[in-house]
């Protein structure tokens, strides 16, 4: 009984502008992606290189910083981070209209920062481990060659890193898309939170979170996709031997 | 101090839906998961595709919109209503999380299953036939424990993962660990505390969890070469 | 001769993989006691042969019996032939003793775990008597102080000794050895021998797949040559070491004397 109601209503959403708001909302998502990605690499690569390199005390703080963030559950995370912020008042109150007033930049912000962090603390491991993975030989060359140490790193190390790290942040990608529902707790108008004002509005939940499921899983594979190309492209030259 | 007086209780409370979710959640996607892998290795196209696509989309969206998607979309539908074993179901908050976290978690474990009988030595599986195995006996007393053992340490993280996702449960209204810190964050604005304090009770958990599997890996693992 | 039924009657056995044609009309015969050792350079289908009689490889065509039972086969939608009776084929390889190449003992188990294992769960022999048979096993081949170690802290030749108890628990009527010591280091390669030699000492029914030329000829009651798939010459060893009619033969012979690990 409750899908042909489904079917009938549709044209009436489309009518409503719906399939806008919808993909409005995925922009965000995407958006605020790839800002926390960003910053994931940032967090993920000092952290890394200062394990890899066991700069001793800082070693213990990344430790710290990534057990923590590993064992805690990410909603966790993201209500620490928007409950201790000053102005949650006012992102409430815009929380409450749906394509109303722009997202609060301050949502906006909060949210990157807590994907950002959580993503960061797996990036630690992905670049740690990618840059443990270069061949001993390709730098043990290096040396033998005379090749300063910043050379080395540059020429050598960095760029086989970059490569190798590719599957690790594959999957930290789709880690982080996924989180970025999350955030629609604290009311940011990003897809899920979209969806859940259109279910709720509409009466339609079922319409509205099938469409948000297939939304994230075409993001999903259209990732894939390009990650594909991307480690094609860098595993090009590494072809022979 | 009285904070913590105030809000350990609450949160302990919390910590017992936290492991009923997680504990249900787990061994029911563990089961739904090895049928999974088993169907993906097994050479019927149609079982393996099924698989393949359910892993696929189970993991290729968030744990939220599959949580909203059975929790109100579903519960939506005037046949699920009607349906007293279904609404049972779906109609309450802990047990349509410990549904859906099930059905999520069975879509990683059965990848992890998946490459643990992937590594299965050929040669084991070719004496176990040599030797008058049937089919079931050889997958009960060869190939199953052999994958389970190299599948142990994925699937260990793939149980914290599922601890992690427990907390989802808090946006359905579910008073587990999450649901009431950020019941208490937002009442007695000492977010850092009550961050702490519920942060501290899930690294808790990790930790038990952590050492049990070390344990279990040590035992099972012990015909690893030193 | 007495009209006793043949351990093992193998006809016309015919295999390809895809349109190569690795078989193509073997052929074989062996009484109970005889030991028959299969030749031939790499790609002759020996193993291959060898892996059809206790149907690891499903032939295209031929018949097998053992023990005067014959396998059924029925062709399924594609035309390919398969077991028609699968208890029937689980029952005869319960059997048929196998010995492989790379061991295969199981690696999660210890050494006394491979051994019970399939006496107990496929035989039905109570864990008791299976373990004291076990270790009496363990002791004919050289390992009586190793029944609770794992494969990965054995050397080669001792998991190849290992496995050779694990086949003989099963109390078979015919051994099959698939180049039993070519995995291993060369200094090893005589402790396995010993066993095997031994082995067919008490009188055991054997098929041999083979590089070790000298052990060939010292155990065989039969030497099978095979070449592209086809037996090119067989019959007893001195017969054939010493007078092969064919050149494929000699030369291969030669070979094989001319120098260490040579084909």
């Amino acid at each position: 009984m409750g899908i042909p109601y489904v079917g009938s209503a549709f044209w009436e959403l489309w009518e409503a502008g719906w399939p806008a708001a919808i993909l409005r909302g995925a922009s965000v998502t995407l958006a605020i992606g790839l800002c926390s990605i960003c910053l994931g690499i940032v967090i993920g690569t000092i952290g890394g290189l200062v394990k890899w390199a066991r700069l001793f005390p800082f070693t213990l703080a990344i430790d710290g910083y990534t057990t923590l963030i590993r064992g805690v559950p990410e909603l966790l995370v993201i209500y620490l981070l928007f409950f201790s912020s000053a102005e949650f008042v006012s992102q409430v109150t815009a929380a409450f209209g749906y394509g109303g007033a722009d997202d609060s930049a301050y949502g906006f912000v909060v949210g990157t920062v807590a994907i950002g962090v959580i993503s960061g603390a797996y990036s630690v491991e992905v670049v740690r481990g990618a840059l443990v993975a270069v061949p001993r030989g390709h730098i043990e060359a290096g040396r033998a060659l005379g090749l300063s140490r910043g050379r080395i790193f540059r020429r050598i190390i960095a760029p086989q890193m970059l490569r190798l790290a590719v599957p690790g942040m594959n999957n930290i990608w789709q880690s982080t898309m996924k989180d970025t529902a999350l955030i629609s707790v604290v009311g940011l108008q990003e897809l899920m939170r979209i969806s859940s004002i259109g279910a709720g509005s509409t009466r339609q939940p079922l319409l509205f979170y099938a469409v948000a499921a297939v939304v994230y899983l075409g993001i999903t594979i259209v990732s894939q996709i390009v990650f594909g190309v991307i480690e094609r492209i860098l595993n090009k030259s590494n072809r022979a031997g | 101090m009285e904070l913590i007086q105030l809000s350990m209780p609450l949160l302990l409370s919390g910590l017992l839906l936290t492991l009923k979710i997680s504990i249900f959640a787990v061994v029911i996607g563990f089961f739904i998961g090895l049928g999974l892998a088993i169907a993906r290795i097994s050479g019927s196209f149609m079982l393996a595709a099924f698989s393949q696509g359910y892993s696929s989309v189970f993991r290729g969206t968030p744990l939220m919109v599959q949580l909203f998607l059975f929790y109100y979309g579903l519960g939506q539908l005037s046949f699920i209503r009607d349906s007293a074993l279904a609404w049972w179901v779906i109609g309450d908050g802990v047990r349509c999380a410990i549904l859906v976290l099930a059905l999520n978690s069975a879509a990683y474990t059965s990848e992890i299953l998946r490459g643990g009988f992937m590594s299965v030595p050929k040669g084991a599986l070719e004496a176990a036939r040599a030797c008058g195995m049937s089919k079931w006996l050889q997958f009960r007393r060869i190939e199953f424990p052999i994958a389970m053992r190299q599948a142990l340490p994925a699937y260990g993280n793939e149980v914290i993962l599922t601890l992690k996702g427990s907390s989802l449960a808090s946006t359905i209204a579910v008073l587990e660990i999450t649901g009431h810190a950020k019941r208490l964050m937002s009442q007695t604005f000492a977010v850092i505390e009550v961050f702490a304090m519920a942060g501290a009770i899930y690294l808790f958990i990790n930790v038990v969890m952590i050492v049990l599997l070390r344990l279990t890996e040590r035992s099972l693992m012990r015909h690893m070469a030193a | 001769m007495s009209v006793e039924i043949p351990a093992v009657c193998v006809e016309g056995i015919e295999k390809s993989f895809g349109s190569l044609s690795v078989l193509k009309g073997l052929g074989l015969t062996a009484h109970s006691g005889d030991v028959v050792t299969l030749i031939g350079s790499s790609g002759s289908g020996k193993s291959t042969f060898l892996r059809c009689i206790n149907l690891l490889e499903q032939p295209d065509g031929g018949t097998i019996t053992i023990n005067g039972e014959l396998v059924r086969t029925r062709q399924d939608r594609n035309g390919k032939w398969q077991p028609a009776d699968r208890r029937q084929v689980e029952r005869i390889r319960s059997k048929v003793g196998m010995v492989f190449q790379n061991f295969n003992l199981w690696p999660h188990m210890t050494v006394l775990q491979n051994i019970v294992e399939a006496p107990v769960h496929v035989l039905k022999i109570p864990r008791q008597q299976a373990e004291e048979e076990a270790h009496a096993l363990l002791r004919k081949v050289g390992l009586a102080d190793k029944p609770g170690h794992y494969p990965s802290q054995l050397s080669g030749g001792q998991q190849q000794r290992a496995a050779i108890a694990r086949t003989l628990a099963m109390k078979p009527r015919l051994l099959l050895f698939d180049e039993p010591t070519s995995a291993l280091d060369p200094e090893l390669v005589g402790e396995v021998l010993r066993v095997i030699r031994q082995l067919a000492e008490e009188g055991n029914t054997m098929i041999i797949v083979t590089h070790e030329m000298q052990f060939a000829r010292e155990v065989s009651s039969e030497i099978m040559f095979l070449h592209q798939g086809r037996v090119e010459e067989k019959g007893a060893p001195e017969i054939i070491f010493k007078e092969a009619k064919s050149a494929r033969l000699r030369q291969f012979l030669a070979r094989a004397a001319g120098g260490p690990g040579a084909d």
